[in-house]
């Protein structure tokens, strides 16, 4: 299964189709240490055959994305026995082409956490290292890809869920424009920012898989007509007068008091990636942007994200699904079911988006950060006036060790930049591009609003600079 | 502002949460920085006249379906999830 789409829907051509299921479903049940899956579908088979590539490809899919008939928790208490009566449009789409979905795979409890630890059954592990996190929310969906398990797998990126947990775990995360991909279906976190997207072992494979799937779609009205947009066509094999830009303040190691290692050794292996780019013509200049506005993504990402979801996950009653709380009164019983199945994480979440939706505050935090969201996509929106796109680093450093979550700091610029991408539905893609105690790190590419093709096109022509298109995990010793 | 015990109570109560005395202490412990964190924001300046950006970009446009009935999935596998039911009825406790 460490074989690209291109070259499975080859083998299958030649009749190999159903040990290729098979073969997928046996290694996710043999990855159980690392807890990828919530859910495997031992029945999983190709009973659609099409005459296109992903038929008979096996994949996995994200748990808060509804699968029909097939439980969908997003890894919380609170939906553990929650099985859906129909299908998020992706799924629909990716069946009626044949695709085989073989399981539901371990995310951060509802989507509201990045490091992969916050599911209602565990802990996600690296494939690389399973001492350290995959990195979240899309946690168990970039570690069964990495390791090899299916070619590709669904997720959602509401922050960096899905660009992070592919740096990480050394595979490539899509996170398509806002609107590209329909979003029914999907347990809605925070809906201005929410995304559906890919993780794959090469950027090709992310331009099949979401061909398939964009698409208007009258069930999401913030789905956009990408009609003219064809991921797999544009890719070419030479570039031509592109230009990037990256942002001193973040990639500059001179910009940082008391740098680490690690942080040292991401920052080279930055700059080793830009002379890439200049290797196959692409021009790269580099741009400041104002620190106190870089400075405010964190806090800007968490007003709007908890507010949105304090609202969104409202609906999590144990009424009319999930399991039914005790009590006397319909208030009991809610307050029963919610106080159970929330974990602490959560809950915590719930009281701060709480506490900005309150009258009082609306103004004062959760307006103000809306306009911070607007002068940040209207400073990289500027940008892309003059550049096809930004080139960052994923993180300053590899993934983290799992008992050293807690001590990791929350307000690092470097850490949450890949924010704007959700700020301003920019297309964003996330590619390996080197390795730090033995661990991959990742490189990524945003680019303007439906410029997906282009974006896409500079990440296949980078990646091909690079040893590290279509690895599997190997566990670290 | 600082919030107190009771204050965080009482916003978890709004959401029908119920708290335990240790994570009550924790939403404390946590708040301290995320005012820190928040205030970041107020950093920012000259943002009087900015207006608030509810959606990633202005292109959006909304357009209606025509008002035509469309097949809808049936009775029987919406309350397939509902734990306590009375033919189409979801039983609760009363509340009048």
């Amino acid at each position: 299964m460490s074989k690209t789409i291109e070259s499975l829907a080859q083998e299958i051509q030649n009749k190999k189709g159903e040990s290729i299921i098979k073969e997928a479903i046996a290694k996710a049940k043999a990855s159980k240490e690392y807890n990828f899956f919530v859910t495997i579908d031992e029945n999983a088979s190709n009973d659609i055959k099409t005459n296109n590539l992903l038929s008979g490809i096996p994949f996995a899919t994200k748990d808060n994305l509804s699968t029909k008939g097939i439980l969908s928790t997003a890894s919380s208490n609170t939906l553990k026995d929650y099985v859906p009566f129909f299908d998020a449009t992706v799924i629909t789409k990716l069946k009626e082409l044949g695709a085989v979905n073989i399981g539901k795979t371990t995310m951060d409890e509802l989507g509201m956490g990045g490091t992969g630890t916050t599911a209602a059954t565990g802990v996600v592990k690296n494939p690389w290292d399973k001492t350290r996190i995959t990195g979240g929310s899309s946690a168990g969906s970039a570690g069964c890809v990495a390791s090899g398990i299916v070619p590709f797998a669904l997720g959602s990126d509401t922050g960096d869920s899905i660009r992070k947990p592919a740096a990480y775990c050394g595979v490539v995360g899509y996170k398509p424009t806002y609107g590209l991909v329909s979003r029914y279906g999907l347990f809605a976190f925070a809906s201005s920012l929410d995304h559906v997207g890919t993780l794959t072992r090469n950027v090709k494979d992310a331009a099949i898989v979401v061909d398939a799937i964009k698409g208007k779609d009258d069930k999401d009205m913030t789905s956009l007509d990408s009609s003219d947009i064809n991921l797999v066509a544009s890719l070419t094999e030479k570039l031509d007068n592109k230009k990037l830009c990256y942002i001193k303040e973040i990639c500059n190691i001179e910009e940082y008091a008391n740098p680490s290692e690690d942080l040292k050794y991401c920052l080279n292996n930055f700059k080793e990636v830009l002379k890439k780019c200049e290797q196959i013509g692409i021009e790269v200049e580099e741009v400041s942007v104002d620190k106190s506005l870089l400075a405010a993504i964190f806090p800007t990402y968490r007003i709007i994200s908890c507010a949105e979801a304090t609202s969104n996950y409202s609906n999590l009653t144990g009424i009319i699904f999930g399991p039914r709380g005790q009590g006397k009164t319909v208030e009991d019983i809610m307050m029963d079911h919610r106080s159970k199945g929330f974990c602490s994480l959560i809950k915590r979440r719930f009281i701060i988006g709480s506490y900005i939706l309150q009258k009082e505050n609306q103004e004062k935090y959760f307006k103000k950060a809306q306009k911070v969201r607007r002068l940040i996509v209207d400073k990289i929106n500027d940008l892309f006036t003059k550049y096809d796109g930004l080139i960052l680093p994923c993180s300053g450093s590899c993934a983290p060790k799992i008992v050293k979550i807690k001590d990791q700091k929350q307000d690092d610029i470097l850490e949450n930049h890949l924010a704007i991408g959700n700020f301003g539905g920019f297309p964003s893609i996330s590619i390996p591009c080197g390795f730090l105690h033995n661990l991959p790190i990742g490189v990524n590419i945003t680019g303007k609003v439906l410029d997906d093709a282009n974006v896409l096109n500079i990440a296949y022509n980078l990646e091909k600079t690079m040893n590290y298109k279509n690895q599997i995990a190997k566990e670290q010793k | 502002m600082e919030l107190n015990k009771k204050q965080v109570d009482n916003l978890a109560n709004k959401l029908l949460i119920g708290l335990t005395d240790e994570e009550n202490k924790m939403v404390l412990e946590e708040f301290a920085e995320i005012q820190q964190s928040i205030d970041l924001i107020n950093e920012i300046e000259n943002i009087d006249n900015v207006e608030p950006m509810t959606h990633p970009y202005d292109l959006y446009t909304a357009t209606l379906r025509e008002d035509e009935p469309e097949e809808s999935v049936s009775l029987k596998e919406i309350m397939q999830n509902v734990k306590q039911s009375d033919g189409r009825e979801i039983k609760v406790p009363k509340t009048v």
